[in-house]
């Protein structure tokens, strides 16, 4: 079953299939997929049943049909011929009643195998540490469940068990035909290579030729999505005529590799009809000839069979093309899935990790030369240590990339540090269990996501099993309640994809109310105001001042006017901590601080 | 655009309206598609024949081996009378059969090449031409209410389901009609009665299958509904991995994913189960025929009434293709569903109106001087009132900074000054000229722009800064850089104004790639400088550089700048500040600081430490 619309000549499937041989082979990769199959046993015991006997009563009833017109009707038997067709008849009910099964299941066991394996991807991707998604495109990891997992199943249920009940029929047609005439099956013989070859040849290079065409659409997707994108740009700049030019080149361009499958494609399906009919005018020449020679009608009742059975025997040669691209798309879509399953997280929680108590104060966060790179050689914290004891709040300034963002990952342990100490409480945070701590703790970002569904359920998301009253609460302390009131549907809004129906501040403090209704023991505010206007930040910044204190929180801010209470002021440059103090001793210092703040305020 | 869900007869009316255009975009390649039909109808009819022929070959051999069969006969009544051996009338059928098999050959080769030419290679490229082409020139409105993925399958995947209109319905239809018919008049040529009794299982086939699809349909809309509300799901998942491993949510996420996992199987399933239970039954009934052929037809076979060849083979294998071709109905009828969708959509971009035009008759201008004037300016976007009366002049060489809380129509009101928009009453002067009399692209090329997101096309550092005037020599590209502070960067970067940037290319850091827009801006040498949030993502060292960039970039034209941040403001000649789309104050920074208002608040909360809402600063002051 294909999901996405597909035009007719298939210019936009993945051309890289058909150059593609499996790493490791195609067996292993084939029992790999098939491993899925295993939970599903019965089934695919049933299912090779079922196979097995299409394969026999496909080419049972061509030539049953042949037996019919050759035996009775031939020598004039009517009563004969009301029994024959009759059997004929059952025989045919017969077959058709089995492929009911035949399908269900194929269908069934496709649909079973990749259910499993979607499961095991999301909760392969759920595994992941932080670093791996801020690599890698949504777009990828959606397309490893979506398209790639989808050609999977293609190629379970039909693929193989398509081609399977082919080559059988092919054999048993074969058989039959050989056991009529052998000289005429010779004459059949001769010509399936020459289709096979045929298909060889040209699959190869009209897969070719689609994979120029697709690599040519990507250049038209990537230029078109950048002229959307920029379009601002484009019209601010007056641009739109030199830019249709540059387009309408890569159209053509794509249109000149259309071309070039749709001229190979013209040559190879007229060549395989034309080796259909070439058979038939062999069958006539050389099953004639014997006909006449011998006079007899058995020959002539022989070349009736042929021109039944050739038709079955002809159709799997002539499939065998669309069923290899199947195959091999599935093959590609296969690998890809389990290239990202076999993808082992850089990191996990190890298993002897312990839950971090839960106290009523907030958390002690002690550093202790504490270094970390996201890319190896280029380290963006170099022997940071800080102690903070529980209820501080402390300030991280610096400009940007200096390492503030990078400090509060590592407290949340969405990265570890490559050398050096990072102490929760006392404890090394890679001997605690990732979520024991990070329910401990609450993030509020710049733009910090929204899912769809309402106001209420965003606030919950941390803790669903929450009541309605301990959620008015928290937005009540927060001091926004007669803003969520104000929202057409009070909590019930909804927030519309990533919370695009709010405005910038209303998210933002839907966001605090989700980062505080966990009760944290410590609060993440990462540049949290800084896409509010300066109302909003106002009403903010009061509240918070009281929802603080019993918890310890990291502030990282622009603006120098959110941090000047704070305990402590980090002031990093490089990855290093070049002062720290409070406002006032920083200020009276004359540094780095000073600087900036004067340079801040001065109008 | 958010497209709500019509009432059906709208709808109706819509659809044979998307279809009337569909054969209108057809019409003008009315001859290549002819041309295509002719070829595929001439291949139907050597189809045909050879399957007449091979009928005939075995009637003449039964003929030969037992003279009390029936005479065989030859097509169209034409007997090939001269030749009496029957090894020469079998050699000539056998001939034929060849000559119609290489006809065949080269009519199918030059009608797939002829396709490709027609479809491909004109009616996609046209297509994709005009909707490129008219994107360029829509109003960022629609760009807002589009998303862009949204706009680019429409491009790409869309408009290949438009063509899918001509090879997938159109062709399909005709061919269907024509082989039917050709089939039909062989049959009846052969004999009546047959014919009639073989087709007339024909009807019931047709019943199932229409109550077949009629059985499924809900059941692949609410498949299919699932489906996407999965991918939806991962999506987000994936988007807020960073929320959901914050809140230590991912057991719950994971349950929930397996819920929806588990319903899309068992919707899956109970597809299959009817696809069972209809698919062979078709094929069952499909295949009905046969047994009346092998009764009926056996039976004048037998009274010498019909040959075995011409009769019962071939009959045989064109009710193969003739149930073969009903069963393709259901297909076109998939296609045309995908075609009108797509079709619509493509149709939405170019119906789209273009609403800024360039007057017919311009008026004509040397270097604009640069001096602005709002006279009563209101503006919406539909119902929404974003811009009411505003009224303000600026002079020559000034520096206007805008300012007021979000929404409150500052960026709108920089973005009327190039046209992107024309305003819903009052007019913007330049000069002392309307801006709606002067030249659309000269107007824009003395305008220069910054946007709050500085997007930069993945070429070379050069080619971005010379974005506007790509004919500009190396010299006008390195003096615009060192206007806007670029130039020391940029020699930094691994091949200097070379580098290319983007996704394959360097990344630059926001303060850099504000810079060279800055110098995209500046090197059209604008009397105009907009400047649209500049800093909003940057910190307050990057912002310091900014500042001293647009400094030197200021000499010498009128410049507007959005923004909140003191830096900026201090630039001021002139601040303006805009409240739900009201110009509510306008001065110097001395004369509004000394008011009572937003803009005191502003320099307030920017300043000092209102960290405890009722403290005022104690030092902070206004200097």
């Amino acid at each position: 079953m294909s999901r996405r619309s597909e035009p007719l000549t298939q210019a936009w499937v993945d051309g890289d299939a058909y150059r593609y041989r499996p790493q490791g082979g195609v067996f292993p990769l084939m029992r790999r997929v098939f491993s899925y199959a295993r939970p599903h046993r019965r089934i695919l015991f049933w299912l090779i049943s079922h196979v097995v006997l299409r394969a026999i009563l496909l080419p049972l009833g061509a030539w049953s049909m042949g037996a019919v017109v050759n035996g009775p009707i031939a020598s004039g038997d009517s009563v004969g011929m009301v029994w024959a067709t009759a059997g004929f008849t059952l025989l045919i009910v017969f077959t058709n009643w089995m492929f009911r099964y035949r399908y269900r299941l194929a269908l069934g066991l496709g649909e079973a195998v990749i259910h499993d394996l979607r499961s095991e991807v999301f909760r392969h991707i759920l595994s992941m540490p932080m670093s791996y998604f801020t690599r890698s495109k949504v777009g990828a990891i959606l397309g490893r469940v979506t398209s790639d997992i989808d050609s999977v199943r293609t190629g379970v249920q039909d693929v193989v068990f398509v081609s399977a009940v082919q080559l059988g029929q092919m054999l048993v047609a074969g058989a039959l035909m050989l056991y009529h005439d052998w000289v005429l099956f010779v004459v059949v013989l001769g010509i399936a290579p020459g289709i096979w070859l045929l298909n060889r040849i040209f699959t190869v290079r009209i897969a070719e030729a689609q994979r120029r065409a697709t690599e040519s659409f990507s250049r038209i997707s990537a230029t078109l999505s950048e002229s959307v994108s920029g379009v601002r740009v484009t019209q601010g700049f007056v641009r739109e005529e030199l830019n249709a030019l540059q387009f309408r080149e890569l159209v053509s361009d794509q249109a000149r590799y259309n071309l070039v499958s749709a001229r190979t494609s013209a040559v190879f399906l007229p060549l395989l009809e034309f080796k259909t009919h070439v058979f038939t005018a062999l069958l006539l020449a050389v099953g004639g000839w014997q006909v006449l020679r011998t006079g007899g009608g058995t020959a002539l009742g022989d070349v009736v069979q042929f021109a039944f059975l050739a038709t079955l025997f002809f159709e799997p040669v002539r499939n065998v093309g669309t069923q290899y691209a199947a195959a091999l798309s599935a093959m590609v879509g296969a690998e890809r899935v389990f290239r990202l399953l076999d993808t082992v997280p850089e990191w996990r929680d190890p298993p002897e990790a312990v839950d971090l108590p839960r106290e009523e104060a907030g958390i002690r966060v002690e550093f202790k030369n504490v270094w970390f790179a996201y890319e190896v050689g280029n380290p963006v914290l170099r022997g940071v240590s800080f102690s903070a004891s529980p209820g501080m709040m402390i300030a991280l300034v610096g400009h940007t990339g200096s390492g503030k963002t990078s400090i509060t990952n590592l407290i949340s342990k969405f990265y570890l540090a490559s050398s050096g100490g990072v102490l929760l409480d006392g404890r090394e945070v890679r001997e605690l269990r990732s979520d024991s701590l990070r329910r401990q703790m609450g993030v509020v970002h710049q733009q910090s996501f929204l899912f769809e569904g309402s106001v209420l359920e965003n606030i919950r998301f941390g803790r669903p099993e929450a009541s309605d009253v301990e959620v008015e609460q928290v937005v009540e302390r927060l001091g926004f309640r007669d803003l969520v009131e104000s929202l057409p549907e009070g909590f019930q809004t909804l927030v519309g994809e990533s919370g695009a129906r709010l405005s910038s501040g209303e998210r933002q403090l839907v966001n605090f109310a989700r980062a505080l209704l966990v009760r944290p023991r410590l609060l993440i505010l990462d540049e949290a105001t800084s896409a509010v206007d300066s109302r909003t930040e106002m009403r903010i910044q009061s509240a918070l001042r009281k929802l603080l204190r019993d918890r310890t929180s990291f502030v990282v801010a622009h603006r120098l006017s959110t941090i000047r209470n704070a305990d402590l002021i980090l002031v990093l440059h490089e990855g290093e901590i070049v002062e720290r103090g409070t406002h006032e001793t920083l200020m009276s210092l004359g540094g780095r601080y000073a600087a900036l703040h004067r340079k801040f305020t001065r109008c | 655009m958010v497209l709500k869900e019509r009432p059906s007869s709208l709808k109706q009316i819509s659809r044979s309206r998307t279809v009337r255009r569909l054969f209108g975009l057809v019409w003008n390649y009315r001859w290549g598609c002819l041309l295509l039909l002719a070829m595929q109808m001439a291949l139907l009819g050597l189809n045909l024949f050879g399957v007449a022929m091979l009928g005939v070959g075995i009637d003449e051999l039964r003929h030969a081996v037992d003279p009390a069969a029936p005479e065989p006969r030859w097509p169209m009544g034409w007997t090939p009378m001269g030749i009496a051996l029957p090894m020469h009338r079998i050699a000539v059928i056998s001939l034929a059969l060849l000559a119609v098999a290489l006809l065949r050959l080269w009519l199918g080769y030059a009608s797939g090449v002829w396709f490709g030419q027609l479809l491909q290679g004109r009616l996609v490229v046209d297509l994709r031409d005009r909707c490129y082409d008219k994107l360029q020139r829509l109003n960022f409105r629609f760009f807002d209410s589009n998303t862009s993925s949204s706009l680019i399958n429409r491009i790409g995947g869309d408009i290949q389901a438009v063509r899918l209109f001509v090879d997938g319905v159109l062709f399909q239809v005709v061919i269907l009609v024509v082989s039917v018919g050709l089939f039909l008049a062989y049959m009846l040529s052969v004999h009546v009665g047959l014919t009639l009794a073989c087709l007339s299982t024909m009807p019931l086939v047709w019943a199932v299958s229409a109550l077949f699809s009629k059985a499924v349909k809900p059941a692949y809309k609410e498949s299919s509904e699932l489906y996407d509300s999965l991918v939806e799901r991962l999506a987000e998942s994936i988007r807020g991995m960073h929320v959901i491993k914050a809140f230590a949510r991912e057991a719950a996420e994971f349950h929930r994913f397996q819920h929806a996992n588990q319903r899309l199987r068992d919707a899956q399933n109970s597809i299959f189960a009817k696809l069972s239970g209809f698919v062979p039954l078709i094929v069952l009934l499909s295949q009905a025929n046969v047994v009346v052929l092998l009764l009926y037809g056996g039976t004048l076979a037998m009274r010498g009434e019909i040959g075995i060849g011409t009769g019962l083979v071939g009959f045989a294998s064109i009710l193969g293709q003739f149930s073969g071709q009903i069963s393709g109905v259901g297909n076109i009828a998939n296609s045309m569903q995908q075609c009108l969708r797509s079709a619509e959509r493509v149709f939405e971009i170019l119906d789209e109106p273009v609403q800024i035009h360039s007057p017919d008759h311009p008026r004509a201008f040397g270097r604009l001087g640069g001096e602005v004037r709002f006279e009563k300016v209101s503006f919406s976007y539909g119902a929404e009132r974003v811009l009411e009366e505003v009224d303000f002049e600026v002079k020559k060489g000034e520096c206007v900074v805008i300012t007021g809380p979000t929404g409150s129509g500052k960026s709108t009101l920089l973005s009327l000054i190039p046209r992107f928009y024309d305003p819903g009453a009052g007019r913007v002067l330049v000069d002392g000229m309307d801006i709606q009399t002067l030249d659309l692209a000269a107007l824009r090329r003395s305008v220069g722009c910054v946007f709050q997101e500085s997007f930069l096309f993945s070429t070379s550092v050069a080619a971005n800064i010379a974005f506007g005037h790509p004919e500009a020599s190396d010299a006008q590209v390195e003096k615009a850089a060192r206007l806007a502070s670029a130039h020391a960067f940029i020699q930094q970067l691994p091949e200097g104004y070379r580098t290319v940037l983007g996704e394959a290319g360097v990344g630059l850091s926001g303060g850099q790639k504000q810079r060279l827009s800055i110098a995209r801006a500046l090197l059209l040498e604008p009397a105009i400088l907009l400047l649209d949030d500049p800093t909003a993502s940057l910190d307050a060292e990057t912002e310091e550089l900014i500042v001293d960039a647009l400094r030197g970039a200021m000499r010498e034209r009128t410049t507007f700048i959005v923004s909140q941040r003191p830096s900026l403001l201090r630039l001021a000649t002139q601040i303006l500040v805009l409240d739900r789309g009201r110009l509510v104050q306008r001065g110097t920074h001395r004369e509004l600081a000394g008011r009572e208002g937003y803009y005191r608040n502003l320099v307030e909360v920017q300043e000092g430490g209102v960290w405890d809402g009722e403290e005022r600063p104690d030092e902070g002051g206004l200097r």
